[in-house]
Formats: structure tokens, C-alpha cells, sequence
């Protein structure tokens, strides 16, 4: 509809009534359409907590899962896969963090416009791997002849990560004013010295907050580590370097099973898990917001 | 906020290294044994990491992930030893690279069927299964299935097909015996651990397939006979080649595995629909076997953990409805086991 | 305030030493080398993935890609054909599905909802986003695809019944259908946020302009949102297709893992994602996991597309900054 119709339409009076009624309907779907999406969501961690909270106590997080087969099952928990899970993220973290935060430096201050535009790209496809992709890339490249393992499954978390964390970074790195560069250069403060001690900490807010973004991502990711860190005991492990079962794969391998106990520890595990990512996700994006806010009044 | 931000990066810092270091540090445990593959092994394999544990001090750890994750885990060694229900093929075997396979249980392949309102357990046949997986029947009601169960009032429900979607050694059982009893399937779908299922939804291993039948109307499966009873599910009686309907209960499955007692050059064992003289024999049955590479590092807890799964392990299996191998087939597999020997 | 600025010229400033000259040159070694692991990393990922493919790649062809058919055992024959014919219907269906609600949520949060209910509203449709992929494949199987196996699927097949794509209801709660649902829900946040995003952009004299000479508030959107925000809508459904291309494993939990290919919703069925899923770990001949592989490349080619230009439309989109 160009300028001119709108303008033709909207003089004609006699035909406001109409104008107004299909207006109204419009506005009425539009609410219906956020109503059904609230529905919606609500539905789904209604149905999970439900079925969850009939499941829900310490057992879930100490007891570690009956033996692979039985015949009068016992309740049971999910430790060896929140210790694995833990241990998984922490290492996928620490993997990609640091080069995720020296990719964004590199990207923000000393990169020339083509380079920047080839690694901002590498970054971009990077991120549009899919998980199952990854998975098999880094079982091929770390799995296969050695074992799976803890680390293998790490890695391939850490992949999905990296360019979460440098994305967050630059664009926390970029909402520090010039001026602070500057002022710190003009006293005699060597470049490098600038960039790490002034620009840097300023940045450390963002930096954290994307960093949660990115462990609420991984921490429910299945697909990278079917391949690389699946093959578990029952019993709680630690060590990274044999394969570490995670609370992902456990809640997988759980909902295609036929025991019904089996599938209510499923869903207390999945309670847990939706309500650790739904908190960080939620804690971060309100971080973000508050120093958002700050810099904006800052200036 | 930004001092939080540092402390809290610091300390993340701290914990990884901390962590990492700590799990290092730990003792690296050479008293695991790790294995993979078979479902249809799994229930009894369960039953055996608390004694074995008992007996040495090892730790048994099984991951069910069906026969061929089985055969592709050990032949990249991700697993010390794998499990499968098929038999390796030749390719497979070079690509294992100086594997051997040792007959380790013995059990059968039981079809399920999920039909309310009908009480007794029902008959069932090798060609009309061939036909209803096939797709050529889709209904309860269809007469060649009436005609099997004469007196049995069979509602007009549509038949779902539930099979494996991964590469099982129970498919290959399974479309063993249908290949055996049906030239068409034989010929248009074959014997092999995946096929070209014409129709149907696929459970992933055997409590997925258990799972969905449970859980399907009018659905028909195959499974290894313990999940049946785990999950009290109903199955056919099946007609051998004597006439007879069998269940696959022991003395069913001890009738098939008398028709092959001798292991072939590659220990693999065939007793899919006997023939006739063996008149209690239960047609889907099969062996299942362990996978081990000749020369490995853990030698000396392989032999000493298989030599016990042979042996002693195999009194945990009546329960399962496992029969315990018999003797014949002992003998060779402890001869093969003899031959695993450590890495130079 | 400017994006992303220029990097700063360490000669131009009159340095104090050699020891400076050394700090900043080691902290430009570090982050370059830093930041060559993301081209690394993506070089790795192409290599493996061809190289893992040349054994169907050799034997297939560019023929795998449209051959429908899977067969280890009798014909030997495999092919990304059913696969694709999944992922496509699966994909586009679901996008179908969440771009009307997406768009009039985005549309609700930008111009209708009162300025209190906004931050809440907002903050739950992103919260959606959050959810893993395997809660929801669990909730799929356990709760979604009964329900809609005995409630919603007769439902349309008596209806509809005489379109091809409403069929024979299937008794297992698997199918297409339940998967295209699940995928629904998946992608309904992402296509949400960034229209929302693309909505705030618009520049407010033109709204109000509009409104000023008495149009209504639907023919404002109309008229001025939508033209404005054409390409960046476009951008948000690629968004939501390259997500629901890529997921493996809710679809792997749901779909039934069919091979053939029939145009009943109702039926089993697979795709590109989610065989990979199902079938990779158990993979033993050369041919069945070069074909596997095949077919991630095949996934990855795809995504990369969809992927690449819709985060370009969103970048360019991003940079004009909110009204």
C-alpha cells in the first residue's frame, strides 16, 4: 500500500466504520497470537514441572541410575549425569572463553577491515554448524582410535561457544567510549597496557553476561556429545578423560525407554535442567539490561 | 560490578584448573572393562558388574547402543570389547583388524504385539508375519490371521509396524527367520542388522522398540524375549517347522540351539528356524557374541572377565530366559578366548 | 554511537621504548592467533567432513542427493533423497506454522500491548528460546504426540481427509506431524525476537505520519511496518528455517525414523539431522558411514546458506539501530 492509498483510504470516511472493524480484528489476532505463544510456553514448563516435581528430591542428585536393566526397578538418581554435566561445562567454559574474549580483542583493535571481515565470517559459519555436525566433526577428529572422553565432549561444547562468547565480547568491546582509550593513551599508558587494564574490565560485565548466555546454551545441548561422551558407567565420575555421562544425553536416552520410573526421573532431571537454563538465561539478560543502562547514562 | 564480573571469571578460572587437575590426578582406573553394542545381551550383562566386581575387583561398564554401535565401537577401540547378536561379516571382520567372535549367551527373539480385548496369548507363523511386515496385511481382522487363531474374536484394528531404527543384531534375527520362511522377503529385503523397512515407526534399541509397542494400539514388534517380560507385554506363539506353537522359553530356545552345535571357522552359530525334528524348538532364537581384539592391553582382564561371563556368568541367565551355551559351543569359545593375548 | 571502531594506530603515537613496542606486538601475536582458531576450526570441519564422505561421494556421486533410498543390506543403495523430502516438509511446514503467530506476537509487543506488559511478555517468548531441544523432544513423545495422535490427527484426517496430506492416521504417536510441531514451537521465538527487533526499527515519524493522516492503526502497519520491514522479515524466517533444519535431536524423538516418501503428514518419516542422529553411532560399513557423512555435508551446505544470508539481513538490519 503506497503513501498515496493510505492517504486515499484513510479520507474516506464513509468507509471508517469498516476500516475500523478490520482494524479491531487485526488487533484482536495479534493479542490471540501473544496470548497462545504465553499458552504455550507456560504449557510446556507447566507439563515438565509437574511431571517433574512427582520426582523431585535429593535422590535425583546423589543416587546414581539402577543398573542397566532390572526387573523390579528402584528409584534411582541422576548423579553421575549432573556431576558429568558440570564437569563438562566447566571445561567447554574454560576452553572457549579465553579465545572467544582474545578473538573479540583481535577483532576490535587490531584487526584490518578485511581481516576482520574473514574472521567475523569464520566466526558466522561457525555458528551455523549444526550440533550434530559438530558432533561428528569432533569424533572423527578426537574420538576415534583414542575413546571417547570428557575432554572430546568439552571440546565439541566449547565449538558452539566460541563464537557466542566473541560475539557477546565484541559487542560489549565496542560500547566503550573512545574517549577512555584516548584519555588513557594521552597520559602515556602504552597500548596494550590500555586495552588490557582500562578497555578490557570495562567489558567484563558483558562479558559475563554472554558467557551465561552461552553455558544456558550448551547446558541443554545433546548432539555433540552422542558421539563423543555417551558411552558411561553408572557410577559418578569426575575425570574427563573417559567419557562423562550429562544431563542431556541421560534425559535422551531415558524418554526412549519403556519403565515409567525411568521417564518420571526423566522429567525431574528435565525440571532441573529448565530451571538452571530459564535462571541464567534470565539472570544474564537482566544483567545485560541494568549495565546497559549504565553505560547509556553514563555518557 | 565489575569486580563481580573479574571474581567471578577468576574463580571460574581457578575451579577448571582445580577440577582438571583433581580429575588427573586421580587414579587412572585399569581395572574397567568398557563395553558396547547388543541390547539383546545388555539385561544379562547388567546382571553381571556387581559379581564380577566381587569376584576381581573389576568395573563392568555396558553401554546398549545396539549391535552395530557394538561392531563400529570396537573396531575404532573406543571399547574394549564390543557385542553383537549378527554375526561380523567379512569386511567387517578386516576392518576390525585381528578380532575374534566368541559365543557368549544364548537367547530369542520374541514378537510382540500390543491388541487390547484379547486375552490368550495369540498364534502367529513365519509366512503371514513375512506378509504383515511386508505390508501386505494391515489388518487384525485379515483372514489368514483369523485362520490362526480360529475362535479368537480379532477387532478391526490397523497393524503398526514397530521396528529398530538402529542397526540391531536383533533385526538380523529377526529378518533371518523371515528370510528363512519367506523367499519374498528374502529376496526384496534381506537378512541384515538395518533393512528397507516397506512401513512402520523404528525404536531406538530395544526398550525403544518395547516402548513404542506399549505405548501403539494395535502394534506388532520384535524384542528380545527379557524386555517382553520386563514390560509385560504379549507375544505370539510361534508355529516351527514341526506345526508345533512355541514360546520363546528356555526349553524352547535349548530345542533350537541343539541344531547347531558346531561354531563355523569364524565361531558364528545359525539356529533360525530348525527343522522339523527339533520339535520344541522356539524358530527365533539366536546366540549373541562378544567381540574382542586378539591383541589388546587389557589382556589379562579380558580373559579372566569372558572365561567367568562363559562359565559362571551364564547361571544368571535362566532368570532373563538366557539359556546357558552348551557345551559344544563352550568349548570353542574358551579355546578362542585362550587366544587373546597383551599388546607386545 | 558507532558499531564497531577503527582499530587504533600504534605508530602513530610517539612511543616510549622498546619494552612497549614488545607489549603491544605479543598482544597482537595472541589475539591473532586467537582468532585464527575460528577459521581453523571451520577449515577442520569442511576437510573432515569430505574427506569422511569420499567413500560415498566416490561411489554416489552427485546422484546420492536426490536417490530415495536407504538399503544396507540387499541393494546397497543409499541416497539423501527421502532425507531431504523431510527436512523440507518438516521445515517449511513448521515455518508455516510459526510465522503467522510469530509475526502478531512481534507485531503485539511492538505496537498494540501496553508499556507494563512488554518487558514480561517479552522476556517469556526469549525465555521459550531457552529451552532445551531434548525437554522438548521428551515433552513431544510423552505428552504432545499422544495428544495429538488421539485429538487432533482424526480430527483433520475427517476434515481434510480428502487432501493427500491429511492420510490414514497413525496409531504410533510418531510422524511428521508431531515433529512439525515440535519444530513450530522451536523456531516460534527466534522469528519472533528478530521480527520484534526489526519492528522497533522503523522510524517513528513514518508511523506517525501515517497515523496523522488517519489511517488505522492495522492499515499503519500495513502500509508502513510491513513495506519497511520486507527484508528483514525475510531475514527472521530464514532465521527460524536454518533452526529448524539443523535440529537433530526433538525430530530424532518424534519423527519415527521412516525412509520413503508419501505425502500423508500422518506418516513416519526422516530427516537430514536427525537420521545422522539415529543412525551415525551404529555405522559399520565404509559405505553406510561415508553415506552418513554424505549426508552432514549435505546438512551442513544447507544450514551454511540459510544460516550465512539470513545473519547478513540481521546484521545490516541491526546497524540501523532502534527508532
Amino acid at each position: 500500500m503506497s503513501a498515496h492509498g493510505i492517504t486515499r483510504a484513510a479520507q474516506r470516511a464513509d468507509r471508517l466504520p469498516r476500516r475500523r472493524a478490520v482494524n479491531r480484528l487485526m488487533e484482536a489476532l495479534a493479542a490471540l497470537s501473544a496470548l497462545l505463544a504465553i499458552a504455550l510456553l507456560s504449557l510446556l514448563v507447566y507439563s515438565v514441572a509437574r511431571r517433574g516435581a512427582a520426582q523431585l528430591d535429593l535422590d535425583l542428585l546423589t543416587k546414581g541410575p539402577a543398573g542397566a536393566f532390572s526387573f523390579t526397578p528402584t528409584a534411582s538418581g541422576f548423579a553421575n549425569a549432573f556431576a558429568g554435566s558440570l564437569v563438562l561445562v566447566v571445561l567447554a567454559t574454560a576452553m572457549a572463553l579465553p579465545v572467544g574474549i582474545l578473538t573479540a580483542l583481535y577483532l576490535t583493535e587490531f584487526a584490518r577491515p578485511a581481516t576482520r571481515g574473514v574472521v567475523s565470517l569464520g566466526l558466522d559459519v561457525l555458528n551455523g554448524v549444526p550440533a550434530i555436525v559438530v558432533g561428528i566433526f569432533v569424533f572423527g577428529l578426537l574420538v576415534v582410535g583414542r575413546g571417547q572422553s570428557g575432554f572430546a565432549g568439552a571440546f565439541a561444547l566449547a565449538c558452539l561457544m566460541l563464537p557466542l562468547v566473541a560475539r557477546a565480547t565484541m559487542e560489549v568491546l565496542a560500547l566503550v567510549p573512545a574517549s577512555l582509550r584516548e584519555a588513557s593513551l594521552a597520559l602515556g599508558v602504552p597500548p596494550w597496557r590500555t586495552t588490557l587494564g582500562i578497555v578490557l574490565p570495562q567489558a567484563v560485565g558483558g562479558i559475563v553476561t554472554g558467557t551465561t548466555l552461552a553455558v544456558a546454551r550448551v547446558a541443554g545441548e545433546t548432539a555433540p556429545l552422542l558421539f563423543t561422551s555417551s558411552l558411561v558407567g553408572s557410577g559418578v565420575s569426575w575425570n574427563p578423560q573417559h567419557a562423562l555421562q550429562s544431563v542431556p544425553v541421560a534425559i535422551f536416552e531415558a524418554s526412549e525407554q519403556a519403565d515409567p520410573t525411568l521417564h518420571a526421573q526423566a522429567w525431574a532431571a528435565a525440571t532441573v535442567l529448565l530451571a538452571f537454563i530459564l535462571v541464567t538465561s534470565l539472570a544474564a539478560r537482566a544483567l545485560a539490561a541494568r549495565s546497559r543502562r549504565r553505560i547509556a547514562t553514563s555518557r | 560490578m565489575r569486580k563481580m564480573g573479574i571474581v567471578a571469571l577468576a574463580a571460574l578460572a581457578v575451579a577448571a584448573l582445580a577440577g582438571t587437575a583433581a580429575a588427573l590426578a586421580s587414579k587412572q582406573d585399569s581395572t574397567t572393562i568398557s563395553g558396547a553394542g547388543s541390547t539383546f545381551v545388555a539385561p544379562l550383562v547388567a546382571q553381571w558388574t556387581q559379581p564380577l566386581s566381587q569376584a576381581y575387583g573389576f568395573e563392568l561398564q555396558y553401554s546398549g547402543i545396539g549391535s552395530g554401535g557394538g561392531i563400529a565401537a570396537i573396531t575404532s577401540r573406543t571399547v574394549d570389547f564390543g557385542a553383537s547378536d549378527a554375526p561380523l561379516s567379512p569386511d567387517q571382520f578386516a576392518a576390525c583388524k585381528d578380532c575374534a567372535q566368541i559365543p557368549w549367551a544364548l537367547s530369542a527373539t520374541s514378537v510382540i504385539y500390543n491388541l487390547d480385548g484379547v486375552k490368550s496369548l495369540l498364534h502367529m507363523n513365519g509366512s503371514v508375519l513375512a506378509r504383515i511386515f511386508m505390508g501386505s496385511i494391515t489388518k487384525w481382522s485379515d483372514p489368514a490371521i483369523r485362520k490362526l487363531n480360529p475362535g479368537v474374536v480379532l477387532p478391526d484394528e490397523a497393524i503398526s509396524i514397530v521396528h529398530r531404527s538402529d542397526n540391531s543384531g536383533t533385526t538380523y534375527n529377526f529378518t533371518d527367520y523371515l528370510a528363512s520362511v519367506s523367499t519374498q522377503w528374502k529376496s526384496k529385503y534381506g537378512t541384515g542388522v538395518a533393512v528397507d523397512w516397506p512401513t512402520g515407526s523404528g525404536g531406538r534399541g530395544s526398550s525403544g522398540v518395547a516402548a513404542l509397542v506399549a505405548q501403539t494400539p494395535g502394534a506388532i514388534g520384535y524384542v528380545d524375549v527379557a524386555y517382553t517380560l520386563q514390560n509385560h507385554l504379549k507375544y505370539f506363539t510361534m508355529r516351527n517347522r514341526s506345526g508345533r506353537y512355541t514360546t520363546p522359553g528356555l526349553k524352547g530356545i535349548l530345542a533350537a540351539a541343539s541344531s547347531d552345535q558346531k561354531p563355523a571357522k569364524d565361531n558364528s552359530l545359525s539356529i533360525v528356524d530348525p527343522p522339523k525334528k527339533y520339535a520344541a524348538a522356539y524358530p527365533i532364537s539366536t546366540f549373541t557374541y562378544v567381540i574382542v581384539p586378539l591383541e589388546t592391553s587389557k589382556a589379562a582382564e579380558l580373559r579372566k572377565f569372558l572365561f567367568w561371563a562363559v562359565t559362571k556368568g551364564q547361571a544368571y541367565g535362566p532368570r532373563l530366559l538366557f539359556q546357558p551355551i552348551p557345551k559344544p559351543v563352550l568349548v570353542v569359545a574358551e579355546q578362542t578366548i585362550k587366544r587373546i593375548h597383551p599388546s607386545a | 554511537m558507532s558499531a564497531v571502531e577503527a582499530p587504533f594506530e600504534p605508530a602513530r603515537r610517539p612511543l616510549s621504548g622498546r619494552r612497549v613496542r614488545v607489549g603491544d606486538r605479543a598482544l597482537e601475536l595472541v589475539t591473532a592467533s586467537a582468532a585464527t582458531a575460528a577459521l581453523v576450526l571451520v577449515a577442520l570441519i569442511a576437510w573432515k567432513l569430505v574427506a569422511g564422505a569420499l567413500p560415498s561421494l566416490d561411489r554416489f556421486g552427485i546422484g546420492f542427493i536426490w536417490r530415495v533410498a536407504w538399503d544396507p543390506t540387499v541393494s546397497k543403495l543409499y541416497g539423501a533423497g527421502s532425507f531431504l523430502f523431510g527436512t523440507a516438509v518438516t521445515s517449511l511446514a513448521a515455518l508455516a506454522l510459526a510465522a503467522p503467530l510469530a509475526l502478531g506476537i512481534a507485531l503485539y509487543l511492538t505496537e498494540l500491548a501496553p508499556p507494563f506488559l512488554r518487558g514480561p511478555v517479552t522476556a517469556l517468548v526469549e525465555t521459550l528460546a531457552a529451552v532445551p531441544s531434548v525437554v522438548i523432544g521428551l515433552w513431544g513423545i510423552l505428552v504432545l504426540g499422544p495428544a495429538l495422535r488421539d485429538h487432533v490427527e482424526p480430527v483433520l484426517h475427517r476434515t481434510l481427509g480428502f487432501l493427500p496430506l491429511f492420510g490414514a492416521p497413525n496409531a504410533a504417536s510418531s510422524s511428521f506431524f508431531t515433529a512439525i510441531v515440535v519444530l513450530a514451537i522451536m523456531i516460534l521465538p527466534i522469528v519472533s525476537s528478530v521480527s520484534r527487533e526489526l519492528f522497533l526499527s522503523v522510524p517513528r515519524e513514518l508511523k506517525e505520519g501515517a497515523l496523522a493522516l488517519g489511517t488505522t492503526r492495522w492499515e499503519m502497519i500495513r502500509g508502513v511496518v510491513f513495506p519497511y520491514a520486507r527484508g528483514g522479515i525475510a531475514a527472521a524466517l530464514i532465521l527460524g528455517l536454518g533452526r529448524a533444519v539443523g535440529e537433530a535431536i526433538a525430530v530424532t524423538q518424534v519423527i519415527g525414523g521412516g525412509v520413503a516418501v508419501h505425502a500423508n503428514l500422518f506418516a513416519t518419516g526422516d530427516t537430514l539431522a536427525s537420521k545422522i542422529a539415529a543412525s551415525y553411532q551404529g555405522a559399520t560399513s565404509d559405505l553406510e558411514i561415508g553415506s552418513l557423512v554424505y549426508l552432514a555435508l549435505i546438512l551442513m551446505a544447507f544450514s551454511l546458506l540459510v544460516n550465512l544470508s539470513a545473519q547478513l539481513i540481521v546484521r545490516r538490519i541491526s546497524r540501523r539501530g532502534p527508532a
